[in-house]
This record gives C-alpha cells, sequence and structure tokens, in this order.
C-alpha cells in the first residue's frame, strides 16, 4: 500500500538501498516522498557522494606519500629473520 | 622470473612502504598503521607453509593486510560499542536532524546543494575533509562506515564481523552518513 512518509523514514530507505532491495510497499513511498521533496532528493545524491569520495581519498592516500620508517623496518627485519641461522 | 621463495627478512624492504601506505589509508594514525604491518608480516610468517609458490606474495600480504585491518575495525567497534538500548532508542539524536513533530528536516539541517562541490574544492582537499569528517565519528560509526563503504564488504559480512543485527547495522549506516553529511557541510561543502 501507498503510504506517506517523512524525511526521515525516507532518508533510512535511502540508506539501506544499497544493501539490500526494498520491497514494493516502502520503495513505491520513497518514489512518491522524492517526487516532493527537494531536500531528499539531494540527500539521495550525497549519500552515494559520500561513499564514493570515502572511497577515493583512501586509493588516494593508499598511492600517495608516506613510507615506513627506517626504525620500523629494522624492528621487523629482526623480528623475520631466521632464528639460530 | 623464476618463482619466489618468500625471504621474510625481505619484506619490510620489499613490500613495507607499500603495506604501510595502504594501512594508513585505512586507520588514523602512524602506530596503527605500523602496527598492522608488522602484524601482517609476523602472520605471514607463521602461515609461510599455506604460501603457494604460484600466488604472487604480494597480493597474498596485502590479503593478510585486509584481514588485518578488519579485525582493527572490529576491536575498535567492540571496545567503543554503543548499546543496543541506545540504538533502538533513536529519537535523541534523530532530533539533531529531524523535527520530533513531524519527523521532516529541521531548517538548519536540511541539505544543502552540493552541486558546485567538486568544483568548489581541490580533490585533495575535499579527500582531506572527508577524512577528518569520518575520523570524528563515534568509533562504532566509523568502524562500520568503512568496512561498507571503503573495505566494501557486505552488510551480512559487517553484521556477522561485529555481532549486529539487520536493524542495528542499519541505524548504525543511517546516522553516520547523517553525521559524515553535517560535518562536511561545516567544512565547506553547499555553501553557496
Amino acid at each position: 500500500m501507498l503510504r506517506l512518509i517523512n524525511c526521515r523514514n525516507a532518508t533510512v530507505l535511502l540508506d539501506q538501498r544499497p544493501d539490500r532491495a526494498l520491497p514494493w510497499g516502502p520503495r513505491a513511498s520513497l518514489w512518491l516522498h522524492l517526487r516532493y521533496c527537494p531536500y531528499c532528493n539531494r540527500y539521495a545524491k550525497q549519500t552515494v557522494l559520500m561513499a564514493e569520495w570515502a572511497r577515493a581519498a583512501a586509493a588516494s592516500r593508499a598511492s600517495s606519500g608516506g613510507a615506513l620508517s627506517e626504525a620500523a623496518k629494522e624492528r621487523m627485519r629482526a623480528r623475520l629473520a631466521p632464528t639460530g641461522a | 622470473m623464476n618463482p619466489s621463495i618468500p625471504i621474510p627478512a625481505q619484506w619490510p624492504d620489499r613490500y613495507g612502504d607499500e603495506l604501510f601506505r595502504f594501512a594508513l589509508s585505512r586507520v588514523s594514525d602512524t602506530d596503527a598503521a605500523e602496527e598492522l604491518v608488522q602484524e601482517t608480516f609476523l602472520s605471514a610468517l607463521d602461515g609461510l607453509a599455506t604460501f603457494r609458490a604460484e600466488a604472487s606474495e604480494r597480493t597474498w600480504l596485502f590479503v593478510i593486510l585486509r584481514r588485518k585491518i578488519i579485525d582493527h575495525y572490529r576491536r575498535q567497534a567492540r571496545t567503543n560499542q554503543v548499546s543496543l538500548d541506545e540504538l533502538s532508542d533513536g529519537g535523541a539524536m534523530d532530533a539533531d536532524f529531524f523535527n520530533s513533530e513531524n519527523g521532516h528536516w529541521t531548517g538548519a539541517q536540511a541539505p544543502a546543494s552540493w552541486l558546485n562541490a567538486d568544483a568548489a574544492l581541490e580533490q585533495q582537499e575535499l579527500h582531506e575533509i572527508i577524512r577528518r569528517c569520518q575520523q570524528r565519528l563515534p568509533a562504532q560509526q566509523e568502524a562500520v562506515f568503512v568496512m561498507r563503504f571503503v573495505e566494501e564488504l557486505s552488510a551480512e559480512e559487517i553484521c556477522q564481523e561485529l555481532g549486529l543485527t539487520a536493524s542495528n547495522y542499519w541505524v548504525i549506516v543511517h546516522r553516520a552518513k547523517l553525521q559524515l553529511r553535517r560535518c562536511l557541510e561545516k567544512h565547506g561543502l553547499g555553501k553557496n
């Protein structure tokens, strides 16, 4: 049944969308809500963007700058060296 | 190329920097990232017998590191766990964002347009802001957010790792997204 929902419920459903297929009722209610609510329309796009940016930020950090300190490497080499050699 | 036999003492020099950068892109500080790399090497050493020569040593170490990162977030989420009562009683937290009478956005919290977000900020700056905002999330929310959207684990896997029910998981994801969005706007997104 088509039910009017508020912004709180709409945003909950928007955040569930990547993880589960919404049943027909909530899906239709969300569709209707998004037809008239500009704020939830923005949220719908922003919630996707935030996930993309978080992934991109991590990928960019993983490929740029920073190195393991020489002291840390030395410590690790010592722990990894064969014993009794 | 001859299939290499792993020489553990060479790992820090051959793979240390790359593994460290990857770890540092997932956790907040240098010490934690170093610790994760060390744990990765020690676990690899213990599991040397399971290494298959036809596999890439580098790929194998990254698989172990990713597992260590998930363990790190599991520990973080469990030591800073929000009680189930607090999760089911979303009222206080939701009142920050939604009108308690009608459930619609409160004026100040209603999402602003991010139409110019990419143009207004340098990519590097945007990445730095999102990282800082992510770190300001409560530990459990940060753990769930990173596991889902950076490590790209499924909701089921996260629930299993963190001992959450599906409905608690969705409450946590929703709150993390609401808070992250607000933090991003505070730091310059959506200012027209």
